[in-house]
């Protein structure tokens, strides 16, 4: 027998959401034991910061100038690399239960596979996987959760936020207490809710499966991505008038747009409600008018959603304790990419290469049994392109040579000696009207650097420079700061250097 | 309003291609994930693979220019539409060619997307479809 793999993300998740880094909210004791015996890494990129570009990279251990799947609406074809076919060919039964977006959601011709075989019924597998019973955020559209809320609890999918509005935009109708965008009070069962659900089906695949069978299991939280509208009984565990403000919202209205004018003119263009970059963020919202109520009331509803993640995960590894497994187990977590939750006064995501989006909370525990691991941080650069060859190294195979990245370092000195000294996000969104921004990103030497290509909103000689170590908020933008040209300039040309560049056509097949 | 347009080379007499998309009918033979039509007078209603049906009036027919227009009228929550299809010729009589456009204009914006997935898809998959036909019969 060999070892187990459990690799756990949730979805739209901060790096610190979670105890284990930092987080003083959300009691995440499952998670934060992982971390204290395994491997935390304090610089986990996604390769671009919206769900189907990150999620084809997590399967494919490819950039995204290789998988093609460079905007959500864009799917991953059915025949692409795919980790899980190379662990299936192992002899590893593989599974993927809750959300896969590898393929749009919105799809009324019913032409993606996941999404038919979901309106079947099906369990059949995809990309690579033997198996899947797919679920997205509440109990919309083709896939397995919401067709088993509709046939068993009909009465609670109005307890949803409807998250498109009658012109099919995103949906900013206010809710809660403070009239935030996405939140609603939903009455449903704890036990209903997709999380439990997802839990339930994980625990159930491996039931399934045979005691001596190695396997590969992505469970895949949809929270705590937007809408936030978690059980409305679980709302007691954080009093959203209780909370701090993030870090990283500047109460001075002035000195907040202050800081968005000093960086590229997309931020105040999205700020001032002038523009928005990609579709899901509410098409009439202006982030302008966020309050710090509304923030703390955002934030709560996310900690508790964050919270009910962990009390799932925790039933599921007790579950997989009692079969037996647990010492050769690994198990990793993560998430696709970030969420601003107030930073700068923005919720949401889009073309922002800040902490907010793109650093992600990723562990991997180690089989107890193959590994004596202490715990440990690495702070070198990571990404998730670094999960398809880490999951490969587990399970005894080398990665093969289409994999982009290399099996995750247990250490920085083990970084340091493999090479791990960046990590590259990509960014190219066109929207129905036209508006088109295209950005690439390099993090090397604490340094974030970004520059934007010519487009509707840039001329291309825009970007964003932020010392980490300085300005770990990363509101100095050193872009044109004299003093900084020349490290620019060995930045974008290293980034140059290391960018998987695509000849695709950007035309969405989607909206999402 | 959002415009979007697909076209597609296909190496057919323009009287081949036109032959096909001037039947409002045959449109299941070429639009994958279109899996019912009927027709009433002047609407047509088609059912997509998800089963939900939805109402087109049929606008224009021409065949002097082989160009096909229809509106979505509901029940998608649709403001305003106009697609059109035309077929150009670009052949030679030696070597017939025709050049097929699928232009759309719709409001609400989010719809375009959905719509000129499914269009680029689907004339693609008719170019195909006349491709292999005109080597079987060559």
């Amino acid at each position: 027998m060999g070892r187990k793999i459990l690799f756990i993300t949730t979805d739209q998740m901060r790096y610190d959401a979670i105890g284990a880094n930092g987080g003083r909210v959300a009691r995440t004791p499952v998670i934060d034991s992982l971390a204290a015996n395994g491997i935390s890494y304090d610089r986990a990129q996604p390769t671009n910061v919206v769900c189907m570009p990150s999620r084809a990279t997590m399967v494919t251990g490819q950039n995204v100038g290789t998988h093609g799947v460079w905007m959500n609406g864009v799917p991953l074809p059915e025949q692409s690399a795919s980790v899980a076919r190379v662990l299936g060919e192992a002899g590893y039964r593989t599974a993927l239960i809750g959300k896969s977006h590898f393929e749009p959601l919105l799809d009324p011709f019913l032409r993606f596979g996941e999404n038919q075989h979901a309106m079947r019924g099906e369990t059949t597998g995809s990309h690579g996987f033997e198996y899947m019973e797919l679920a997205t955020h509440g109990a919309v559209g083709f896939n397995h959760y919401a067709q088993w809320m509709q046939k068993n609890h009909p009465e609670s999918l109005g307890g949803f936020f409807q998250v498109l509005d009658r012109e099919l935009e995103v949906s900013g109708v206010p809710g809660g207490d403070t009239g935030a965008p996405q939140i609603k009070v939903n009455p449903i069962d704890p036990e209903w809710y997709h999380t439990d659900w997802v839990a339930r089906q994980t625990m159930s695949w491996l039931d399934s499966i045979g005691t001596n069978d190695d396997w590969f299991c992505w469970m895949s939280f949809p929270d705590p991505h937007h809408p936030w509208d978690p059980p409305a009984s679980e709302m007691h565990r954080v009093n959203w008038r209780e909370l701090d403000l993030p870090e990283n919202y500047v109460t001075d209205r002035a000195q907040r747009e202050a800081i968005i004018d000093a960086k590229p003119r997309h931020w105040r263009k999205w700020y001032d409600g002038e523009m928005v970059s990609n579709y899901e963020a509410p098409a009439k919202w202006v982030p302008a008018t966020l309050t710090a109520d509304q923030i703390r009331e955002v934030n709560a509803y996310a900690h508790v959603e964050n919270e009910l993640i962990d009390e799932a995960i925790g039933r599921v590894l007790a579950h997989i304790d009692a079969k037996g497994w647990g010492d050769d187990l690994d198990i990793v977590f993560t998430t696709d990419h970030g969420e601003f939750q107030g930073d700068f006064g923005f919720l949401f995501k889009g073309p922002y290469h800040v902490d907010a989006l793109a650093r992600l909370p990723l562990i991997w525990r180690p089989a107890p049994s193959a590994v004596q691991q202490d715990p440990e941080r690495v702070s070198k650069p990571v990404g998730l392109l670094d999960l398809a060859p880490t999951f490969c190294a587990i399970a005894g195979l080398t990665p093969p040579s289409w994999m982009e990245g290399k099996p995750l370092p247990i250490t920085d000195a083990d970084a340091e000696a493999r090479g791990f000294e960046r990590s590259l996000i990509e960014w190219d969104s066109c929207q129905p009207d036209g508006t088109d921004v295209h950005c690439r990103t390099i993090l090397r030497d604490n340094l974030v650097c970004t520059m934007y290509r010519p487009g509707t909103m840039h001329d291309g000689t825009e970007g964003e420079l932020y010392d980490l170590v300085a300005d770990p908020l990363q509101r100095v933008n050193l872009w044109d700061d004299p003093s900084r040209q020349s490290i620019k300039a060995d930045l974008l040309a290293d980034l140059f250097d290391n960018l998987v560049e695509s000849t695709m056509e950007l035309r969405p097949q989607a909206p999402v | 309003m959002a415009t979007s347009r697909s076209q597609v080379r296909i190496h057919r007499h323009p009287d081949d291609v036109w032959q096909v998309l001037r039947d409002p009918m045959r449109i299941v033979e070429w639009f994958p994930g279109i899996t019912g039509v009927s027709m009433e007078g002047d609407v047509r209603t088609i059912v997509m693979a998800s089963g939900l049906p939805v109402n087109e009036d049929i606008i224009t027919i021409d065949h002097r220019l082989r160009r096909f227009q229809y509106k979505i009228t509901g029940p998608l929550p649709v403001s305003f539409h106009l697609a059109t299809m035309d077929v150009i010729d670009i052949g030679t009589p030696e070597s017939p060619e025709s050049l097929l456009t699928y232009s759309t204009e719709i409001v609400p914006d989010p719809m375009s997307f959905v719509l000129d997935g499914a269009t680029s898809t689907a004339i693609a998959n008719l170019a195909t479809i006349l491709n292999d036909h005109a080597e079987e019969r060559s």
